[in-house]
Parts: structure tokens; sequence; C-alpha cells
């Protein structure tokens, strides 16, 4: 038992941490997940929105102050982009899988590209907001108060889209054009109106996690595939189309990239692949996702 | 058929051209001219996948790496022969290619874009990380091949003929296997799988060979990419190898086998192209890509096929998405 | 600042679209056939005619990518010598050909030979990673045409890699960290480091040479050591936690660029900076990163052979010139940059013959002597052909305008062992 609690105490950083890079994974996978169950497209570009979202970050305050606007604006940005994607798809909708996410593949180059025209090829740290800089003492360690903040902002966000998704009449709506857009439109939903909400807010929630991640995980060029990468493996492992999948595909994640690396550094990436590997030929659906809604 | 010596007719031109080639360009057009042979290669081992098979992979780059880690390392430790290496190429290829294929092919839709990335994926960290036999992220340098000794491929020209002839071959090996009964057969399988298995076909069987294909050519054209640079880097198994694959088969036609060598020429033309005087050439390409999704499907060579057969664009496309569920009946 | 090599490859480009274009269709170019890569290649007499008396140099940097900001930086050290000089270098016209590798040795590999068989620059200079070095060296070394690296440090090129054609004017990765250990025995009472470096050829050498100096030579102790995937590591926790669990007494890092940043920043917030003091290779708190370590980066103590506040005349009026020319601070890759136009000057005065003839510039560019640097006077080792320099250890402090590094002390001159 005790000895439980020394590892617990010894490795509080790790798995601290894995919470935070967890939850900020959540922001993004939540959206893919989403958008996938719903319109049956995967979004590549989603990477793409995140790193735009630290970039917003970046822009705006470059020092930390001015850091709840440029969310403000990020989150704005993140809406629009969302439109702009989900009526980009709309010409193609009746075209299959791949050819929604080849397309998606190729707004992914573009916005890439993009943003290193705007933003430059410079990697970019940027500094928390001052009231949240330095670091406090959790369990008698340091720890950046930051990423505390991170790691509450995260709970609550999860909070949030879990109440509004199973518990108000508007999730009722969107879970009611997962399992069959046919019947909803027939009572009269404008499905297409309840698509491009969904895509604007997965695109809202994943420039939000870009630039509160920004300070963690930085601003570069190339973050887009990577968080992207990570972010498609949540999905797969937990489930496409479910919150709470999501969620705990996650933070599951997020501690085999924090925890898995402290303890074993040399296999901590085949970890997380092989991981993947494995619930797809066990469980294809994941380990929340519902067969009938996936 | 009288059809095949009419087909084969326009290509003679197009053989003496490339056989003329070096006496007309520079090595250096020449090296951009193997380059793209390599990578219509490649384009055209994933378009079986993409095209014929219904099998949409992500990451091809897994086969592309492993051939061309395998020629390296044979040519780096065991034998200059430049035959030596290909076939060791296509052998190991052949087995990565039968397990992760036995795993891959169960699969469809969304779930086999993203194993198969998740394959790529782990193959970009194994050999970034076994520094010792890959060199890690530093790479390795590949000496110089030789047909047999005496005659080294080290100048670009005759690498060239070597990757000419090469290419054609497998080429040709992949136009018979398309146009043979197998090739109807795996292409019935991604029209309607379900009723192919019905009327007796083991369909699961016909996905892994022609996935397995697939990969050793795949592979063969790692293989050729290794032995022409002489150097090999975890960048030859990244995510943008097998995204640009993907382009080059949409550019040049979804299920044509030569479209996607055209392909290869438009995208590596173009990259190179842009690239020389315009950092974001990931930009244009990008909205090529996006137009060509929009507007032109079935690809540059898609489209002539179409006019010739007024057949619907062969991308896998389902008017009603079909949910991605896993294929339980295991008749292997 | 930066839009200006693109400019010149842009008119550059302008001048010779007619010929790229008919390339792809009608061959317009009648190279000799198949011939032996780059040898034939060279005194082929397509080369795109420049007025007699011009001379086209490559320039091998990234652009995009963890080192963007080295490449630029190497970019203008060499445009400054440049402008400096009237454009010229041992009396030639010299227009400069950019051509961008990423870190990526394939790019590089494919930019390098761009620039040899179709640019036909015969002088080649820039280079930022060990692994485009690596990638890019027998290519030279089988052409024989000079390639002066101004800032792959990877210690096989000057040593078993080592090549009549290469030549280096930044620094092999042994030396600032054997210094740095040397230094660490005599005057830090610290016992046992933990090492960081990247996952990467340099990040391994740099940590041999520290081991080598430090604990084999100095009977100094390490406690462990801990390799992060480079390049795409930006959240360094989980080593910063092994560190801290480790019982070191201080931290031993080689990073730089953007990691650099990220490093030091985390290293502060997880709170190790208090007690265990950070030392490394001068990248670590190069001038181009100290803006953005901020107050981290404060106390860090590194070995380099450069700091921009060093206390020489051509240093003096390097840094104000490069300050004003470019409004970025002088880093020490634009003065490896700035010495490697220096070195192809001096070598081109001395030779007489054609600038186009690989060997003899090669020659030529072995024989120079002494280089008055903004570094202090250095030479090239004539066996190996990487600098001997001095190297100065550094702490970051509060200086007029920001962080510098400031000087500490003068190590003295430090030579590669070569092998």
């Amino acid at each position: 038992m005790e000895a439980i609690v020394d590892w617990f105490n010894a490795h509080t950083v790790s798995i601290l941490n894995g919470l935070a890079r967890g939850l900020l994974l959540f922001t993004l996978a939540i959206g893919l997940s989403l958008i996938f169950g719903l319109m049956d497209v995967l979004n590549l570009a989603h990477g793409a929105l995140f790193l735009i979202g630290a970039y917003v970050g970046f822009s705006l305050a470059p020092d930390g102050t001015g850091f709840a606007v440029a969310v403000a604006v990020a989150v704005a940005a993140g809406a629009a982009l969302g439109g702009v994607l989900a009526a980009a798809i709309h010409p193609i909708r009746r075209r299959g899988h791949l050819d929604q996410a080849l397309l998606t593949l190729g707004i992914a180059f573009i916005l890439s590209d993009l943003s290193s025209i705007i933003w430059g090829e410079d990697f970019r740290a940027l500094p928390p907001p001052s009231v949240l800089a330095g670091s406090t003492t959790v369990l008698g360690r340091p720890y950046p108060t930051y990423r505390v903040a991170v790691i509450g902002v995260g709970i609550a966000l999860a909070v949030v889209v879990y109440v509004l998704f199973e518990r108000t009449m508007l999730g009722a709506t969107v879970r009611a054009a997962v399992s069959d857009h046919a019947m909803l439109a027939a009572l009269g939903t404008n499905v297409e109106a309840v698509f491009g909400a969904v895509f604007a807010v997965g695109a809202a929630l994943a420039t939000f996690g870009g630039i509160i991640g920004a300070p963690v995980l930085g601003v570069r060029p190339g973050l887009d595939w990577d968080v992207l990468i990570l972010a498609l493996i949540v999905v797969v492992v937990g489930g496409l189309g479910s919150i709470k999948g999501a969620l705990v595909g996650a933070i599951l994640i997020g501690e085999v990239q924090s925890l898995g690396v402290a303890l074993a550094p040399d296999v901590a990436a085949f970890v997380l692949f092989g991981a993947m590997a494995a619930v797809l030929l066990v469980r294809p659906e994941g380990l929340f996702g519902d067969v009938t809604a996936a | 058929m009288n059809a095949v010596a009419t087909a084969w007719l326009p290509r003679i031109p197009a053989v003496a051209v490339l056989a003329a080639l070096p006496l007309l360009v520079s090595d250096f057009r020449l090296g951009v001219v193997t380059e793209i042979l390599i990578f219509g290669l490649l384009a055209a081992s994933l378009d079986l996948l993409v095209g014929f098979s219904g099998l949409p992979s992500l990451g091809h780059a897994t086969y592309f790496g492993v051939g061309g880690y395998a020629a390296a390392l044979v040519a780096r430790d065991l034998t200059g022969n430049v035959l030596a290496g290909l076939v060791v190429a296509a052998v190991v290829t052949l087995v990565v290619a039968l397990v992760t294929g036995f795993l891959a092919v169960r699969t469809r839709g969304v779930y086999f874009l993203m194993l198969t990335l998740a394959f790529a994926q782990l193959l970009f960290s194994l050999v970034q990380t076994w520094t010792p036999v890959t060199g890690g992220s530093n790479g390795m340098s590949v000496p110089s091949v030789d047909v047999w000794p005496g005659t080294s491929l080290d100048s670009t020209g005759r690498f060239y003929l070597f990757t000419v002839v090469t290419v054609g071959l497998c080429y040709l090996l992949l136009r018979r296997l398309v146009d043979s009964p197998f090739g109807r057969s795996i292409v019935g399988i991604r029209e309607n799988e379900a009723r192919m298995r019905s009327v007796g076909y083991a369909t699961l069987r016909y996905k892994l060979a022609a996935f397995t294909v697939a990969g050793v050519v795949g592979g063969l054209s790692g293989g050729l990419f290794a032995q022409y640079q002489r150097f090999i880097s975890p960048g030859n198994v990244a995510f943008q190898i097998s995204a640009l694959a993907l382009i080059m088969v949409i550019v040049g036609g979804v299920g044509t086998l030569y479209g996607p060598a055209i392909g290869a020429a438009a995208v590596i033309l173009l990259r190179d192209e842009l690239s020389r005087r315009y950092e974001h050439w990931e930009l244009i390409l990008g909205i090529v890509f996006a137009l060509f999704v929009y507007f032109l499907p079935g690809g540059l060579g898609g489209g002539a096929q179409r006019l010739r057969s007024r057949r619907a664009p062969m991308v896998a496309s389902h008017s009603e998405a079909a949910p991605p569920a896993i294929t339980q009946e295991i008749d292997l | 600042m930066s839009e200006r090599p693109v400019d010149l490859s842009r008119r550059d480009f302008l001048k010779r679209v007619g010929l790229v274009g008919a390339a792809m269709g009608v061959p317009g170019v009648l190279a000799a056939c198949g011939g032996e890569t780059g040898e034939e290649a060279s005194p082929s007499p397509t080369r795109p005619t420049a007025p007699k008396g011009e001379l086209r140099i490559g320039l091998l940097v990234p652009l995009s990518g963890t080192y963007a900001s080295l490449g630029r930086d190497m970019q203008n050290g060499f445009r400054l010598y440049l402008d400096r000089h009237d454009g010229e270098l041992g009396g030639h016209k010299v227009q400069v050909v950019d051509a961008e590798t990423e870190a990526n040795p394939e790019v590089g590999l494919r930019a390098a030979r761009r620039l040899l068989e179709e640019e036909r620059t015969p002088i080649v200079t820039g280079v930022v990673s060990s692994a485009v070095a690596a990638g890019v060296r027998d290519l030279f070394h089988e052409s024989k045409r000079p390639l002066i690296v101004s800032n792959a440090g990877a210690n096989d090129l000057t040593r078993t890699k080592r090549s009549p054609h290469i030549f280096r004017t930044s620094f092999s990765n042994w030396q600032p960290s054997f210094s740095l250990g040397e230094w660490a025995v005599e005057e830090l009472d610290i016992e046992g480091f933990f090492i960081i470096a990247p996952d990467y050829g340099a990040g391994h050498e740099a940590a041999e040479a520290f081991r080598q100096s430090y604990v084999e030579e100095g009977r100094g102790r390490v406690i462990s050591e801990r390799f992060p995937p480079f390049g795409t590591t930006q959240d360094y926790q989980p080593y910063l936690s092994q560190i801290s669990e480790s019982g070191a007494r201080g931290t031993f890092a080689f990073f730089s660029g953007g990691e650099a940043i990220s490093f030091v920043q985390q290293y502060a917030q997880f709170g190790l900076k208090e007690d265990m003091p950070l030392i490394g290779p001068g990248f670590l708190t190069d001038e181009g990163v100290l803006e953005a370590q901020e107050d981290a980066a404060l106390g860090i103590r590194t070995s380099l052979h450069y700091s921009g506040l060093l206390d020489n005349e051509t240093n003096q009026s390097f840094v104000a010139d490069y300050e004003e020319a470019f409004g970025t601070p002088a880093t020490v890759f634009a003065v490896q940059s700035y010495d490697a136009a220096q070195l192809i000057d001096l070598a081109l005065k001395d030779h007489d013959g054609d600038p186009t003839d690989g060997e003899a510039v090669s020659e030529a560019l072995a024989n120079v002597g002494n280089l008055d640097s903004p570094r202090g006077v250095f030479h090239l080792d004539p066996e190996t052909h990487n600098p001997v320099q001095t190297f100065y250890i550094r702490e970051v402090k509060e200086v007029d305008d920001g962080l510098g590094n400031v000087v500490l002390k003068d190590l003295g001159k430090y030579q590669d062992p070569g092998t």
C-alpha cells in the first residue's frame, strides 16, 4: 500500500501533466468525433484549426497580456472557419468517405501553409497570462500554475459539453441527427443547419484548445499534423461519435504521453500506436463507441 | 483481342522518348524524371488499393519505407548488387504487407484509413528510434549499387535507364493483374462485397492479395528510391509521403493505373518548380488537390477513361454513407 | 530583411524562365549524356552564362522547420559580408543562389544536387543540420566541389568523413561540450550531472564530449542521461520530472532554436532552476532565443566560440552593422556564415585561376590562414578543416537592453582531436 502511495507521489507531476495534455487533446477529439458521428466526415483539417487557434494567441497576446480577448477571437475565428468547412464539404456530401477525407486533407495543406505564410516558420513559445505565470506547489512539488488552470478549464469544458449533448433539447436534436438524419428531416428539423452548427462548434473547440494549449505545447509549423494524429488515435480508441469515449481516450493518450514517457521512454511511441491497433482489432467500434452510431 | 495491339501502338513513341532521354537532357532533369518514374510506380501501387480494391490507404509510406530501408541495409551491409537489394526489399515488404494487411482488410471506411495511418506512424517511430540500424533521424547513406561488379549505377544516366526498365516491368505486371480475372474480382468486391461473398468468393483473401501486391510494388519503388538517392531517412516513411502518393493518385485519376503515373509527374514537377522560387508550394498543392476533388474526381487519367467507357468515376463512392462496420467473418 | 534573398531568387528565376519552361517539354539543354555526376558536368559549356567575373555561390539553408531562424541568420551574415565588400568576393561579383534544405536530409540532398547540377554554383556554403550535412557530404566529396559548412557540427564531417573539399567555419559538436566539461570540473562544485539532449546525431555527440571531459578526464559524475525525440518534443515535463527525481545536482542540456526556448522556460516553470544549475553548449541561450526565454534564462552558463558581447573591435562593428541592417540581434550563426564569406573571399584573392575549378579552389581554401572574425582570430586546422578557435564561458545576465551572454572566462583555443 505504501509502495503505491509512494509511486503516486513520485509521479504526481507526470500524472497531472498527462491530465493536462489529455484534456487539451479532448478539445480536439470531441469535435472530430462529433463531426464524424454526425456527418460521416473525417475532418483532417482539424489539426490545422488547433494550430490557427495557437497562432491567434501568439498574434494577440504574445506576452500573455490580453489572453482572454485572444481566446474569444480564437473561438470566433474557429466557429467561422468551421462554417466555411461545412460549406466546402456540402457539395460533395453524397460522395464517399474517401473524397471527403481527401478534400479536408487538401484544406489542411492549405491552412497549414497559409499559417506559415502569415506567422512564419519559427518555433514560438507563448507565455501564459501573468496571473497564471509561475509555479504552484502541488503535493509538495512545484507545478506550473498555468497547467493547473488548463486542467480546471478542461474538466469544466468536458462537463459543459456532456450536459449540453446528453441533457438538453439541443443535444437531443443533434443526437437524433446522428442516428437518423432522414427521420429528423421528416420531422421538420433543418438538418443542414444542425450539421453546420456542429461543424462550427467542433471547430471552435479546436481553436480554443489550440490557444489554451499554446503555452504548454508551443506554437510551430507541424504541430497541426502532430495533434491531428494524436486526436485520431483518441477518437479511434474512445469510439467515434461518443463524448465519453473522446474524454476517456484523450486522458488515456495524454497519460501514455506523459507517464508513459517517464516510465518507459523507449517504448512510449509504440504503446500509443500499438494501443490503437489493438483496440481497432479487438473492439473496432472503440471503447465507448456505439456500434449502430458508428 | 486486337485492342491490345491498338493500346500498345501509341506507346512505342513514348518508350522511344524514354530511352533517348539521357541523350537529350541534363543530368539534373534526368534525375527529376527518375524520381517521377519511381513515385509513379508508388502511386500506381497505391491505385491498386484505392482505385481497384476500394481500400483507401493513408499509410502507403509504410511499404515505401520498409522497401527503402531494406534495400539500403542490403547495399550497406551485404552486397552492392542492385537486384539483390530489390529482391530483399520485395520479400521484406511482402512479409510486412501480409501481416499488416491481414489486420487491415478486416476493417472498412474510416477505420481502414486510420489503421493504415497507424501502421505508418508505428514504422516512423521505429526507424526514428532504432538508431544503431537505421541511423535514426540522421538517416543513413547508401553506397552506390551495381548490376554486376564493374557496372556501377552511380551515374544519373545509367540509374535512369535501370529505373525505366524496372518501373516498366512492374507497371506491366500491375496492368496484367488488374486485367486478369483476379482484377475483375477485386473490382467486383469493391462494388458489392456481400454479393461477391454470396456467390462464393473468399473476399477477404482477395483483398489481402491486392493489399500485399500493392505493398510489394510500393516496397520496390521505395527500394529504387533509396538506391537512387543513395540516402534514406525517416522522411521516407513520413505521413507526407503517404499524402503525396494519394494526391498523385487523385490528380492522375483513380482506378486507371497509368493516371497516377501522370499524377506523379504533375505533382513532382509542380513541387520542384514551385519550391525553387516559392517556399509555400504546399499551399498550391492543397488548392490543386481540392479543385480535383470537386471538379475532376476521376483525375486527369480518369477523365479520359470516362470518355472512353462512359462509366461513373471509379472513386469508391456509395451514395449513402455505408456504416464502416468491421467484417466479422473469417474466411481466410 | 528576409525578403531580400527571396527577391533575388525570383529575379534569378525570371532570367531563366524560358529555359526552365522549355526544359519540361523540349530539352533546351544538351548536356553530356549520362556522364559521371558532377565530374563531367563541371566543364559543361551550357553553364547559364554570367558576365565574366561573376560568381554564383550556393547558399544551402533551411527556410522552414525547426531551423528556419538559423537559416535566416546565415543568409544575413553572408549578405552582410557581401554588402561590406561591394558585393564581391575575391574580385568576383557574387550572385547568391538560395536553396531550401528544411531540416530534412532528403530535401537537402535534392537542393544540393540542384545547386551543383542545374544552377552550376561552383562553391556552396551553409548547411545547418548535421543530418543534412551527412546527406550531402558524398555528393560534394565525389564531385570535388568545395562545401563550406557554416553550422552543422557533426564530428565526423572533419574526422572520419573529412574531405579535401569540405571546410567548416563553425565548430565540431565536440568543441563546446568538451570545453564546458573541463571548466565544470575545475570551477563548479556540483556532484553529479544529468545529461539531456535531443535524440539525434548532434545531441549524442554533445553528450559524449561532455562525458569525455567531465567524467573520463575530470572524474566528475553523470547520474543519468535522456534523449527526447528530436524536433517533435515541445513538452519536456516527463524528462524534467526524471531530472528532479534523479538526485543529480546540475543539468547539462544541449538544445537550440525553438527547443531551447521551450526547455529553458519549462526548466524554470517546473522549479528546477533554483536548485539545479543549468549548463550547456551556448546554443541553449543563443542571442536568437534569449528574448523569448525571458527571465527563465538568467544565470544559465554556457560555452561557445562567440557572444554578442565579446569585447573586440571586429565584433563591435559587426554587431552594430548587423543590427542596423537586419533589425535582429547578431547571432553565432550569422558570424559563422559571415566568416564563410570571408574564407571564400580570402581564398579567391590568393587564387587567380578559374573560380569554377573545384580542386584548385579547395586548395586555396585550405591555405587561407588566419581569419579576423567577430569571434576573435581563428584559423582552420589544415588537417581536418575544422576551426581552431577560442571558447568562452558565458552567463546570461541583464544588460543595458535586455538579456545578454556576458563573458565570464576565456578558455583558450580548442582544436578538435580529429579522430
